[in-house]
């Protein structure tokens, strides 16, 4: 298992450092067209070949993880700050406003998170901003659930209801009580989904509404290239194998095999009223 | 049990509600106007005449209250509104295209429940076994590819290496093809949450019994661990309604394969309100009905959980 471990590990550097290096430098410009080199199988200058108009694949393939990069950091960061500081708001606040956050965040469950980023897509164009910005908003409902639940459970422990008893502050027990407790939890969940918005981002830029064309994506990439699947399938297989191994190296590291395929707390509380989880003893 | 249907009808009706509202509310505040857009399209003068005729023709000339009021009126009654781009009724535009999305979606979800039992017990029946193995192998792979690229990598393995399919087709076999895909992912997880289930109900006292009563562990499984595993599943088949529609749309672009969210992907540029509002309403009755019918197979399959009903 260590050595798995370290294997991984090293494969999530490697990729972060490509990443990085994406945003930066490309071996050439990713953009620049030169039909004489159509095709062009990999070579030392070229190390995965060139595209139908001659453009070096493994510079835009560089551009492209940047690109995602961003994606999965922002939807991170806004599912975190979002779903904790509204589960945790309303599990303070209580009573019809609990209630009204709580019922609203089932409400963004009910249309998918990739419809909600969908329709930004078409509105503001696709760029990772949007992109990132749309689908950390549309899937901070299932993340406040989560911390509110999470929350409640936390306020229930005696070391809580101590600190209570000897007159801590409400934002003081929160900060210094609770949110240590909840944090974690609520950032192993968003990690979980991390993989998951990797794919959602590749989708949209796939469907392609309101994406620039100019810039490449991998999802973006494997739509222009589909139709030269047939003669160079390499083309279509590189964005393919940098999604999966990006999307493998996440859910790895936030979701150990051995455990299940999804964390447990996963727990969708869909807004038709049906929100009382399945109850057994176990 | 008729109340409790009632109740569950009631707050899936109220937040049906809430999402129309929401959604017309996004739509009607979409930058750009389809007016504008329709003008450019047709060729049409761009004059005052022109433009308010239009209007008052798509019933975009009423406050926005009053043209909420008149769609809702109308999407009750089935007058889901004339498409701006095509002309047509949107009821009809979604009954021409809904029968293939759902065999794409649903189609795929029942394959997966179906694939993911034999799966799944394979794999509980000998822990760390090679179907357990196997199973996992498979679900952490499906979680990791996108189902557009594992398409269109059998489009070349199946179409051009063995020339068993007709890529971009259309056809029944690309169909197939498509509710396979969708099937895969979530065939992946449900094995896997059906497996920990009935490896959750080894350690219980009542599946000892049985061991004790002289059951070997494949019929104790099945007789003993087997229904609630099934429901463990369906739990998780909630989840993976979502992600079905994700999938969908994207297998419809990649194969061209004419559904709803390839007629949203058309409609989205040209703001044809109706369509996409229509997308909205279409995609969460899917997600409503998907959860009453798990919770509704649940009830049945457990009863212990009918007992906590209040």
């Amino acid at each position: 298992m260590p050595a798995t471990t370290q294997r991984g590990a090293a494969l999530a550097a490697a990729l972060t450092m490509l990443a990085l290096a994406g945003a930066v430098w490309q071996p050439h410009d990713p953009d620049a067209v030169d039909l004489l080199l159509r095709h062009a199988a990999p070579s030392l200058s070229h190390p995965l070949g060139t595209d139908h108009l001659g453009r070096d694949l493994a510079s835009r393939m560089l551009v492209a993880a940047w690109r995602t990069g961003l994606v999965v950091v922002i939807v991170g960061a806004i599912g975190l700050a979002g779903g904790s500081v509204l589960g945790t708001v309303a599990a303070i606040l209580g009573g019809w406003r609990e209630r009204l956050i709580l019922r609203t965040a089932e409400l963004f469950i009910v249309v998918p998170t990739l419809v909600w980023a969908l329709t930004a897509a078409a509105l503001f164009g696709l760029s990772p901003l949007t992109a990132g910005a749309a689908l950390g908003l549309a899937g901070v409902g299932p993340y406040a659930l989560f911390a509110n639940a999470l929350t409640h459970r936390v306020l229930g422990q005696p070391f809580v209801l101590a600190a209570a008893a000897l007159g801590a502050a409400r934002l003081r027990l929160m900060l210094r009580h609770v949110l240590p407790n909840t944090l974690p939890l609520i950032f192993a969940y968003v990690g979980s989904q991390a993989g998951q918005s990797v794919i959602a981002y590749a989708s949209l830029a796939f469907i392609g509404l309101g994406a620039d064309p100019s810039k490449p994506d991998w999802g973006s990439m494997l739509y222009e290239y589909r139709m030269f699947v047939f003669d160079h399938p390499m083309l279509a297989i590189w964005p393919g194998l940098a999604i999966a191994a990006v999307t493998w190296t996440l859910n790895r590291a936030f979701d150990p095999p051995g455990e299940a395929a999804r964390p447990a707390p996963r727990r969708l509380r869909p807004a038709g009223g049906l929100s009382r989880g399945r109850r057994r003893p176990t | 049990m008729l109340r409790n249907a009632c109740a569950i009808g009631l707050r899936a009706a109220a937040s049906l509600l809430a999402v129309s509202a929401l959604a017309f509310l996004v739509i009607a505040f979409m930058p750009s106007d389809p007016v504008m857009i329709a003008i450019r399209a047709w060729n049409l003068p761009a004059d005052p005449a022109t433009i308010a005729g239009l209007r008052a023709q798509w019933g975009l000339d009423s406050p926005l209250p009053a043209r909420y009021l008149r769609w809702l009126a109308g999407f009750v009654t089935g007058d889901w509104g004339r498409s701006f781009r095509t002309g047509e009724p949107v009821l009809d535009e979604f009954a021409a295209r809904l029968p293939l999305s759902l065999a794409i979606g649903l189609g795929g979800l029942v394959l997966a429940c179906l694939a993911a039992i034999p799966i799944g017990f394979a794999a509980a029946l000998r822990p760390d076994g090679p179907a357990d193995r196997a199973s996992r192998l498979l679900a952490v792979a499906v979680q990791a590819v996108p189902a557009f690229w594992l398409g269109l990598v059998l489009v070349w393995v199946l179409g051009v290496k063995l020339r068993v399919i007709q890529p971009f087709s259309g056809g029944p076999s690309i169909v197939l093809l498509a509710a396979f895909l969708v099937a895969l992912h979530s065939t992946g997880m449900f094995a896997r949450v059906y497996r920990r289930d009935l490896i959750e109900q080894c350690a219980q006292p009542h599946f000892r019994t049985a061991l004790a009563k002289g059951l070997d562990r494949r019929r104790a499984l099945w007789r003993h661990g087997h229904r609630g595993a099934v429901y463990a599943m369906l739990s998780a088949v909630r989840s993976e309604a979502g992600w079905a529609i994700g999938t969908t749309a994207a297998l419809e672009v990649l194969f061209g394969l004419p559904g709803i969210s390839q007629f949203l992907v058309q409609s989205i540029g040209d703001r044809d309100f109706f369509v996409l509002q229509a997308y909205v309403m279409v995609v969460a009755v899917w997600m409503l009905a998907v959860n009453a019918t798990v919770e509704a197979a649940v009830g049945r399959l457990d009863p212990r959980w009918r007992g906590n009903r209040p």
